[in-house]
């Protein structure tokens, strides 16, 4: 599903990731955790197909293909999605066009015709009502107004809409309180499937209660340290990153 | 006073006003001295260039390169057949072809009570007292250059008169339309006086049929009686190779409100300007605009609001968007007299570049003699925004299509403050046009 061979990444003249290596099987969780500055942003950012970084070596596999030289509309087509940290707020840009847009740019990709406007409003306004997202919420510009926690469900909504093959979630547990925090989870462990990988990133082991992992990893200074099961969560949470900060 | 040299275009300026003037409407004892008198303040001082700062950025006498002829009259059957500017929007038409108000190509059946629809000529033939009053004593803006040639050569317009308290719901729309397989220049006035209470929106439409360096220059001027209300909203499509000169002089009465917005999609130079005056106190006006730019396209937009007037609120917003090697000039400026306390104003501009070649200048100025007033005004230049793109294009958009919806986004902050729909969708799709003819 996701390979990442050895990737080496800097910006500017700071090397960022420094030979990172993962291989996300389908319908797996890996969680991704590490102290601040790990690199963890960078790689979500990287994965979704930013440009603002160089990749010197190494790869990123989607589904055995490169998709290196993909812009980022491109991959997203191929089926990565990321679930922003910070979702962007646009003015100006009404949710329900850019909706639109983007679902049709996955049917177009899909070779499939676009949505009628009866069904697209089908669509959207079922997968909202399941994460509690109001018709006016769908009425205002994207992410303009909304909370930290309105903004990560219409994150979680974009990606039940575009149905990704792999998930990317950037600290989808930041800015959210607890029950939001659950109506987050509920809405991405509905999404879990046996064709379905996530990635989900994070600082903090609360999270992870919500959405289980099959495999926890340690990036620390731009490379995995350490991979273990759901239990390494629970060990980072008591003894905090301090051994791995010293050991990379 | 010696005029260093006259450039072709002054020259032939000279040379048609020479020729022309016995033959352009008005009464001799105040029209054509007027007419004189303009062009007398021109002839002095000649065309504006860089050094003169109202002009700084517009240097005419290095870009206006000649003047074409006075336009004959219009081939009726082209503009009987030429498709609307705007559709749906059930306007009553009025129609001013070749710089000539064709009555019989107008609607004007079933007028409403209280409104009255004349050719300009005529009033000005007939020495009507409100339109010469508006020409000889309202305060128009002195030494413009725009300004004073439009009244120099004249020769037609509408004059709209709504009468006292009178609503009237469906919009005036004139349309101003050249057609003439060679360059000629036209010169437009049109009057527009709404009484006290009375409410009206105008929309003005500017377009050419043919693809030639024409020249237009149409000045509006807009009463806005004391508890009235008016919209006034103007479309300049020409093509880009005409030369565009549109200027809306404005006096606002007390607890009145007009909201003036111009777009300017088309000629290769152009100038919108806007002159307005609160006479009393309490009224609201909304100055607003947007500007779309490509190729080596100039346009210049040039405001000064005058809050002659207390407790008077205003709005200015102009918008553009630059592509190619096109550049955009804002000029705006508030007045707020010392006796005009309690003013509030606030002034913004902001333009979005999408080249490396597409120019910007902003120039926006508060001049404010009053101690108790709110103002304000801003102004920003920038690139589309690399965030929101990469937003966008991580959910599959593609990256032209992403473009178009950043900058539809970035200009409708200023579009969507148009009331009337039909004139808003109208100019989205102009907007949508012009963003799908960029992408190839």
């Amino acid at each position: 599903m996701l390979e990442i061979r050895d990737l080496h990444a800097k910006i500017g003249d700071r090397e960022i990731l420094k030979g990172l290596s993962l291989t996300v099987k389908p319908g797996e969780v890996h969680a991704i955790m590490g102290p601040n500055g790990a690199g963890k942003s960078t790689l979500s950012y990287i994965l979704a197909g930013k440009e603002d970084y160089d990749i010197t070596s190494g790869d990123i596999l989607l589904n055995g293909k490169s998709i290196l030289e993909l812009s980022p509309n491109e991959r997203s087509v191929a089926g990565l999605f990321l679930a922003f940290q910070y979702p962007i707020e646009i003015p100006g840009v009404a949710t329900m066009t850019f909706l639109k847009a983007a679902l049709n740019a996955h049917r177009k990709a899909k070779g499939e015709g676009e949505l009628s406007t009866p069904d697209f409003m089908k669509v959207v306004k079922e997968t909202a009502a399941k994460l509690n997202i109001t018709s006016d919420m769908l009425k205002r510009p994207v992410n303009v107004g909304f909370s930290g926690g309105e903004k990560k469900r219409a994150e979680v909504m974009q990606m039940a809409l575009l149905q990704p093959r792999i998930c990317i979630l950037d600290e989808t547990d930041s800015g959210l309180d607890i029950d939001a925090l659950k109506v987050v989870s509920e809405g991405v462990n509905a999404l879990r499937s046996p064709e379905r990988s996530f990635v989900v990133i994070t600082h903090y082991q609360r999270l992870l209660d919500h959405i289980v992992p099959d495999i926890v990893h340690v990036l620390s200074a731009g490379r995995i340290v350490k991979t273990g099961g759901p239990e390494l969560a629970l060990e980072l949470e008591q003894n905090g990153y301090a051994a791995y900060v010293d050991a990379a | 006073m010696a005029h260093p040299m006259r450039t072709p275009a002054e020259e032939t300026l000279i040379a048609r006003f020479a020729a022309e003037k016995a033959a352009l409407p008005g009464t001799a004892t105040l029209i054509t001295p007027l007419r004189e008198t303009a062009f007398r303040a021109f002839e002095e001082v000649g065309l504006p260039h860089r050094r003169v700062e109202d002009w700084r950025y517009t240097d005419l006498r290095a870009n206006l390169k000649s003047i074409a002829p006075a336009a004959g009259p219009a081939n009726l059957d082209a503009i009987r057949t030429a498709k609307p500017a705007v559709e749906g929007d059930g306007a009553r038409r009025l129609v001013v072809a070749n710089g000539t108000f064709l009555a019989d190509l107008s609607d004007l059946a079933d007028l409403e009570a209280g409104l009255s629809i004349r050719s300009l000529a005529e009033d000005l033939a007939n020495g009507t007292t409100s339109v010469a009053h508006a020409i000889g004593i309202d305060p128009l803006p002195a030494g413009n250059t725009a300004v004073e040639l439009n009244t120099a050569f004249m020769t037609d317009g509408v004059v709209i008169e709504v009468a006292e308290g009178v609503v009237i719901e469906r919009p005036l729309e004139i349309v101003h339309l050249v057609a003439s397989a060679t360059p000629v220049s036209t010169a437009v006035r049109n009057f527009v006086f709404v009484g006290a209470g009375a409410r009206a929106t105008v929309i003005e439409t500017v377009e050419s049929l043919d693809a030639v360096a024409h020249q237009s220059n149409i000045v509006t001027t807009l009463s806005v009686g004391d508890d009235a209300a008016l919209d006034h909203i103007r479309l300049q499509l020409e093509p880009d190779t005409a030369v565009s000169f549109a200027t809306v002089t404005a006096r606002i009465g007390a607890r009145a409100t007009l909201n003036t917005f111009n777009a300017a999609l088309g000629a290769g130079l152009a100038r919108a300007q806007v002159f307005a005056t609160f006479t009393g106190r309490e009224a609201k006006g909304g100055f607003r605009g947007v500007t779309l730019l490509s190729g080596r396209r100039h346009a210049d937009t040039t405001l000064v609001v005058n809050h002659d007037a207390e407790a008077c609120e205003s709005r200015e917003l102009y918008k553009a968007v630059v592509d190619d090697s096109a550049k955009s000039v804002f000029q705006g400026r508030i007045e707020v007299p010392s006796h005009a306390q309690k003013t509030d104003a606030r002034m913004m501009t902001a333009s979005l570049l999408l080249s490396e070649d597409a120019e910007a200048a902003a120039k926006p100025e508060l001049e404010i003699f009053a101690d108790d007033v709110q103002c304000g005004h801003g102004a920003t230049c920038g690139e589309i925004d690399d965030d929101l793109m990469f937003y966008l294009l991580s959910r599959g958009i593609p990256e032209a299509e992403a473009e178009s919806m950043l900058i539809l986004a970035f200009l409708g902050e200023a579009i969507d403050e148009i009331d009337n729909e039909a004139v808003h969708d109208a100019l989205i799709h102009r907007v949508e046009d012009w963003l799908k003819a960029r992408q190839g």
